[in-house]
């Protein structure tokens, strides 16, 4: 039975193709921008934990002054900017303290020496040379391309990694490995290239790798001159379930390094992802809400061209209520007629929705996903929608007396 | 055994003054096998009297004892089953659903009845069979003759093996060819032990029942048995008359026929109007004929 009232409600919106189109516009419209909305969220989301967990979840980063002060249930609370600009805390007898901790498998303090650099006669403004120790090469996992990262005895020699993308602009074509080029007028040779990292400033790391140049700690400190300071120190945990006890030790370790002073912040990768999930969780759940608006315009569209649809066939009820039908199976029969206009506008919007998200990958930066929840979702809504909006006239379908059905000519 | 037996139905429509008694207190038994038509003019009751024998209706008064079910107070739901399992209906017009093929439509009973697609379109099939109709399955109404359409209506009706086959003016929208074509299959069905009930405003159609019922102003005034093939003689003498003369109407206007026409009383206590006045003198005399326009 439920087959054939399918194949009705195919052949009654089949017979009105127009008015039938028309009505799934609305459901069309509404899915296909819940849906694009919702896969931009998660493609946000996905992104941005990407660059958040590029370091792995068991690094810890540990900056100067105190950036962000933070609730007794360890939310942020306010941001203080003001400490960026102080000069840093932090000292190479907090990295030496630090390295002796248990559990922590890799202290890596990084200095920003200068941004500019020079290739022959190209310049190039824009990059981060930081001096760091070859431990930074185990935080980020080993991620160089081409060439090697230094070694603890290079720790005074004029070597440099670099990130992908000074490797393209600086360099262009040329391999840059064994290159050599300037920082403050003094040659480096370039040891290595990173492969490229996923771009992004919510990172706990604060800096674009792909536009920095990792030089060793005792080499930053000659060519700074010794006034180069530890802007951060990134410390890897040997076991992640052990990491809040190595964060409360560090922070004991800080604290007494710092004559009892808070004057740092140590921050979890998954506490900035947390809060960015929260936040792009709101957005995207507001913007869809509004998109649903649209959902619901399309819902009075089924109501609507159910309504004419009943009265129009009005002849037709009597006929089948003459022939056996009971109100259920007329009532199931219109019901399945909204179900079929609202799952068929679904499935079209998901299709265009797929579609926009291929136009937005290829022409824009957002990387919309589409998961089978969204997808489930969606249809679920549209199928919901159709069915409740179809209810009424359905209902004054089935209640049609049938010989006043009948007279309706 | 009757198939079909009315005890005292009627009908009303409406509320307060707009009261209309539609069947006043009708008896009527139907034995399994018979052929009935039923004449009379407009808005006497045919039918709404057919109406509640289809199980389309629910009378407001009395009983309705169908195939010795007491069928008269059934839910909706059970009306329908009822109405699908026993009955079958021919209509004037529009008998098939548009969008459906003439197969489809045939089926449509089964589908209700719930039987699997495959076995129900064969049941069509051989139906369409009988009705001659089976290099038509799958035409849709609209590129169906009149005389067609209501072979297919014929076959529709008689697809679920019904008790009864009702037809209200099967023939009302066909010319005397196909009229004919209709009837023969009708006769035929009732050859073979069907029980069909028919409206009809047609006299030469009665030749094909056994048993005539003429029907006035809710009541059954005449029920006699006929002959098949015969035009039924009795509904000749079928006549109802008002005392005043056509001046009077013409000198007094409306008013004067409402004098005399003393308003039904819609209680209990109803005045036995039609058997006793139908035999009185008549001074004006109108046929069943005139209704017609």
């Amino acid at each position: 039975m439920i087959i054939s009232d399918y194949k009705m409600a195919l052949a009654s919106i089949r017979s009105a193709r127009w008015r039938s189109s028309l009505t799934m516009l609305g459901i069309i419209i509404g899915i296909s921008s819940v849906v694009t909305i919702a896969s931009l969220g998660e493609g946000l989301k996905k992104q941005v934990s990407e660059q958040i967990n590029q370091l792995g979840g068991n690094v810890l980063t540990i900056r100067s002054g105190n950036v962000v002060s933070k609730n007794s249930d360890g939310s942020v609370a306010s941001v203080n900017p003001l400490a960026l600009f102080s000069a840093s805390t932090l000292t190479d007898q907090d990295v030496a303290s630090i390295q002796k901790l248990d559990g922590v498998s890799a202290v890596a303090p990084m200095s920003l020496i200068t941004n500019s650099i020079g290739y022959e006669d190209r310049e190039m403004n824009n990059v981060y040379v930081v001096s760091s120790t070859p431990d930074l090469n185990v935080v980020l996992q080993d991620k160089v391309n081409f060439g090697a990262f230094f070694i603890p005895e290079d720790t005074n020699e004029n070597y440099a990694v670099i990130g992908t993308s000074i490797a393209e602009e600086l360099f262009g074509g040329v391999n840059p490995v064994g290159q050599t080029f300037t920082i403050s007028g003094t040659n480096f040779l370039v040891r290595g290239v990173h492969e490229p990292f996923q771009a992004g400033v919510l990172s706990t790391i604060g800096i674009d790798l792909n536009y920095s140049i990792i030089i060793p700690p005792a080499t930053g400190k000659r060519i700074s001159e010794n006034r180069a300071q530890i802007a951060q120190i990134l410390v890897q945990v040997s076991d992640q379930k052990r990491l809040d006890v190595v964060l409360l030790e560090l922070q004991h370790e800080l604290r007494t390094n710092h004559k009892g002073q808070n004057n740092f912040t140590i921050l979890k990768q998954e506490e900035l992802a947390n809060v960015s999930d929260d936040i792009i969780n709101a957005a995207t759940a507001v913007i869809s809400g509004i998109a649903a608006i649209s959902l619901i315009v399309g819902g009075i569209g089924i109501m609507n061209t159910l309504l004419v649809s009943v009265s129009e066939r009005t002849r037709e009820i009597g006929i089948r209520k003459a022939v056996g039908a009971t109100n259920r199976q007329i009532l199931r029969q219109f019901l399945m007629e909204g179900l079929v206009l609202s799952l068929v506008g679904g499935v079209v919007g998901i299709a265009l929705a797929v579609a926009g998200n291929f136009l937005l990958r290829i022409y824009t930066d957002f990387r919309p996903v589409i998961t089978p929840s969204i997808i489930l979702i969606a249809l679920g809504t549209a199928v919901t929608i159709g069915v409740i909006f179809a209810v009424m006239p359905a209902l004054q379908a089935a209640r049609k007396h049938p010989i006043e059905a009948l007279r309706n000519e | 055994m009757a198939v079909i037996e009315l005890q005292e139905v009627s009908k009303l429509y409406g509320f307060g003054d707009a009261t209309t008694l539609a069947l006043d207190e009708v008896d009527l038994h139907i034995e399994t096998g018979e052929f009935v038509a039923i004449m009379g003019p407009s808005g006497s009751g045919k039918t709404t009297l057919l109406n509640i024998i289809g199980l389309l209706d629910k009378p407001t008064h009395g009983e309705y004892v169908l195939d010795t079910r007491y069928v008269s107070r059934l839910r909706s739901g059970q009306q329908a089953r009822a109405r699908r399992d026993k009955i079958g209906f021919v209509f004037q017009s529009a008998n098939l659903l548009p969008r459906l093929n003439v197969l489809e439509n045939v089926a449509l009973p089964l589908a209700y009845k719930g039987t699997l697609p495959v076995r129900r379109l064969k049941l069509a099939s051989d139906m369409l069979e009988r009705v001659g109709l089976r290099d038509k399955e799958y035409f849709y109404p609209k590129h169906l003759s009149g005389g067609q359409i209501q072979r297919v209506a014929i076959a529709r009706a008689l697809i679920n093996n019904p008790t009864i086959i009702i037809a209200d003016e099967p023939t009302g929208n066909l010319d005397s060819g196909n009229s004919k074509i209709v009837m023969e299959l009708l006769s035929e069905i009732h050859r073979s032990g069907n029980t069909v009930v028919m409206v009809t405003h047609n006299p030469e159609l009665t030749r094909y029942a056994n048993r005539l019922l003429y029907m006035h102003d809710g009541t059954i005034v005449g029920d006699e048995k006929t002959k098949l093939g015969e035009v039924a003689k009795g509904i000749k003498n079928v006549y109802f008359t008002d005392e005043s003369s056509v001046e009077e109407h013409l000198a007094h206007g409306v008013a004067t026929i409402m004098r005399e026409v003393p308003p039904k009383e819609l209680s209990s206590k109803k005045p036995k109007l039609p058997k006793a006045q139908t035999k009185k003198p008549r001074t004006r005399k109108r046929s069943y004929k005139r209704s017609k326009k």
